[in-house]
């Protein structure tokens, strides 16, 4: 991969393959500053994305842990068929409700904006069971001696709670942004005018890929500038990570 | 008695404590609720209701849609076509996996934490650039395994044409991108597994595979069937790695449901509604393996209560 970037595109096709460029190619990478697609900018994209998941993943914590701390620490007429009916989101796959999604966001004036990527992610009953599994660990004294000491619930859930869940922020917040970052099929649907502001990086490399077929140094190179962004939140959250993996496998 | 009444009274007062939370639990739960009705119910509910109506006339046409859909021959083969490759990337990864797991439970401390980040990697990146990735090697005639077969003198492979090659161009990568996730939950469930049984194992002299099926395995619980079951699900909805490999090819021998749904979508011409029922159908082995699993995971947590 990474000789592959800074090679020509001669070289990368040469027979026998070399391992080495025969020239150092740097210009596939200053390329990619000025490659545009449907009047898109390769860094512009990146940038988008990057608001996009950001932003998402923190809607989507902050509705999920609310969900969560809902269901594992009240109790409330109805509770039981709610959440029964939570779950039942999990079970459905996106293929199956891929066109009425589109008719949905379409009717509420989203495509080809930013929030039509945001907001239909947001809640996500998955990450709502992952919370309310370790909020159910908490014990109930921790909670009755802070509302002795007159703390409301939603001191409670800033002080006491958010503190413990360290491990299912990390899991869920990497979860949802790594989604963002590498998801193509819904933008690709969603996103189809105003290509030139709101292109995902995903939509962007994969055009890029078919655009410029001969041209694959410079696709090579795409490619290695979008892995970088999963490997830096991978190596700063490894251990974190690698820890919740195991954890979220309990259920 | 003083102390039993009091526990009564603590009881009553934490009944009372959390009843009180009524509001602020509608509250808690709110958007979620909101956000799922908007984004998962009605779309499905939409689906539904869509799936038993003519698309041009939008009158009632029962199960005509689901017929039709059923007698589509390429519908049909994308089942049979995912049922092979889905198959094959379930029992390997599971096998792969585990062997992993138990290699990376001898390695010492330091080493099996590098080993872990690093099989982990893969799992962070997406479709596309997975593909972008294994294009470089099984182009046909470009790539870099053309390139060696071509350096020793023999003809290129088309590796999205030739015999098994379209359904190994497909598996391999499959297989790169799930490796990491799983081997850690199947070293979570391995870890499950008290020394002690191995220990008296070994006294009673039992081999490794019946080591392995009578111990390992049936203790690891929880972790083996979900993982099972995650894996069976997530790869009968195998979409972008043979949409940008094989592109179903050839003779539509690699389309998958999914794919199938997809290109359907987007094509213009093609009647959404049947579509959609097709996507319904799709939907129905999904529900019942969460069922199973769910079953399953109660009946062994009873059993270990």
């Amino acid at each position: 991969m990474i000789p592959a970037s800074l090679k020509g595109t001669d070289d990368i096709w040469s027979i026998p393959p070399k391992w080495l460029p025969s020239q150092w190619e740097w210009s596939n990478f200053a390329a990619l500053l000025e490659q545009d697609i449907n009047g898109g900018y390769f860094f512009r994209s990146i940038g988008v994305t990057l608001i996009v998941g950001v932003s998402a993943t923190f809607l989507n914590l902050v509705i999920n842990i609310l969900a969560a701390y809902g269901f594992a620490r009240h109790e409330f007429p109805g509770k039981r068929i709610l959440w029964a009916i939570f779950l039942f989101t999990m079970f459905v796959p996106g293929i199956t409700v891929q066109i009425t999604s589109i008719q949905v966001v379409t009717k509420l004036n989203l495509t080809n904006t930013l929030f039509v990527l945001i907001l239909p992610t947001a809640a996500n009953a998955y990450n709502i069971f992952f919370f309310r599994q370790f909020y159910l660990m908490i014990p109930d004294s921790l909670e009755e001696s802070a509302m002795l000491d007159g703390a409301n619930r939603a001191q409670i859930l800033l002080k006491i709670f958010l503190p413990l869940s360290v491990t299912p922020i990390v899991v869920t917040g990497v979860g949802c942004f790594i989604g963002h970052w590498n998801s193509y099929i819904w933008p690709t649907l969603t996103i189809v005018e105003n290509q030139d502001k709101y292109s995902q990086i995903m939509q962007f490399v994969y055009m890029l890929s078919t655009n410029e077929p001969r041209d694959y140094g410079k696709v090579v190179a795409a490619t290695l500038v979008t892995m970088l962004i999963p490997l830096a939140v991978f190596s700063v959250f490894q251990k974190k990570i690698v820890e919740g993996v195991a954890i979220s496998g309990l259920k | 008695m003083e102390l039993k009444s009091f526990g009564k009274e603590a009881l009553a007062a934490r009944r009372r404590f959390k009843y009180r939370g009524a509001l602020s639990g509608y509250l808690c739960i709110l958007p979620a609720m909101l956000f799922l009705a908007t984004f998962s119910f009605a779309p499905l509910i939409l689906s539904v209701t869509r799936s038993f109506r003519s698309y041009s006339t939008g009158e009632f046409v029962a199960l005509e849609n689901f017929k039709f859909i059923l007698q589509t021959p390429t519908f049909v083969k994308s089942f049979a076509n995912v049922l092979i490759l889905a198959g094959i990337v379930v029992v390997t990864q599971m096998v792969i996996s585990f062997l992993m797991a138990h290699l990376i439970i001898k390695l010492p401390l330091k080493l099996a934490g590098v080993v872990k980040i690093g099989i982990y990697i893969p799992c962070m990146m997406s479709g596309v650039i997975t593909s972008v990735i294994f294009n470089l090697f099984l182009r046909y005639n470009r790539g870099f395994l053309d390139a060696i077969m071509i350096a020793m003198g023999k003809d290129p492979i088309y590796f999205a044409q030739d015999g098994i090659w379209p359904y190994i161009s497909i598996i391999v990568p499959t297989l790169w991108l799930g490796f990491g996730y799983n081997t850690l939950v199947m070293l979570a469930g391995r870890l499950n597994v008290p020394r002690e049984y191995y220990e008296a194992a070994k006294i009673d002299g039992a081999g490794v595979f019946a080591t392995m099926f009578k111990i390992t395995i049936p203790n690891m619980g929880n972790f083996f069937i979900l993982l099972l079951v995650n894996l069976i699900i997530n790869n009968l909805q195998m979409l972008e790695i043979p949409m940008f490999i094989t592109g179903g090819g050839p003779h539509e021998k690699t389309i998958t449901p999914c794919m199938y749904l997809f290109q359907s979508f987007n094509d213009m011409m093609r009647d959404r509604n049947i579509t959609i029922a097709g996507s319904l159908l799709v939907m129905i082995p999904i529900v019942l393996l969460n069922l199973v699993a769910f079953v399953l995971i109660r009946s062994k947590g009873s059993e270990d209560a």
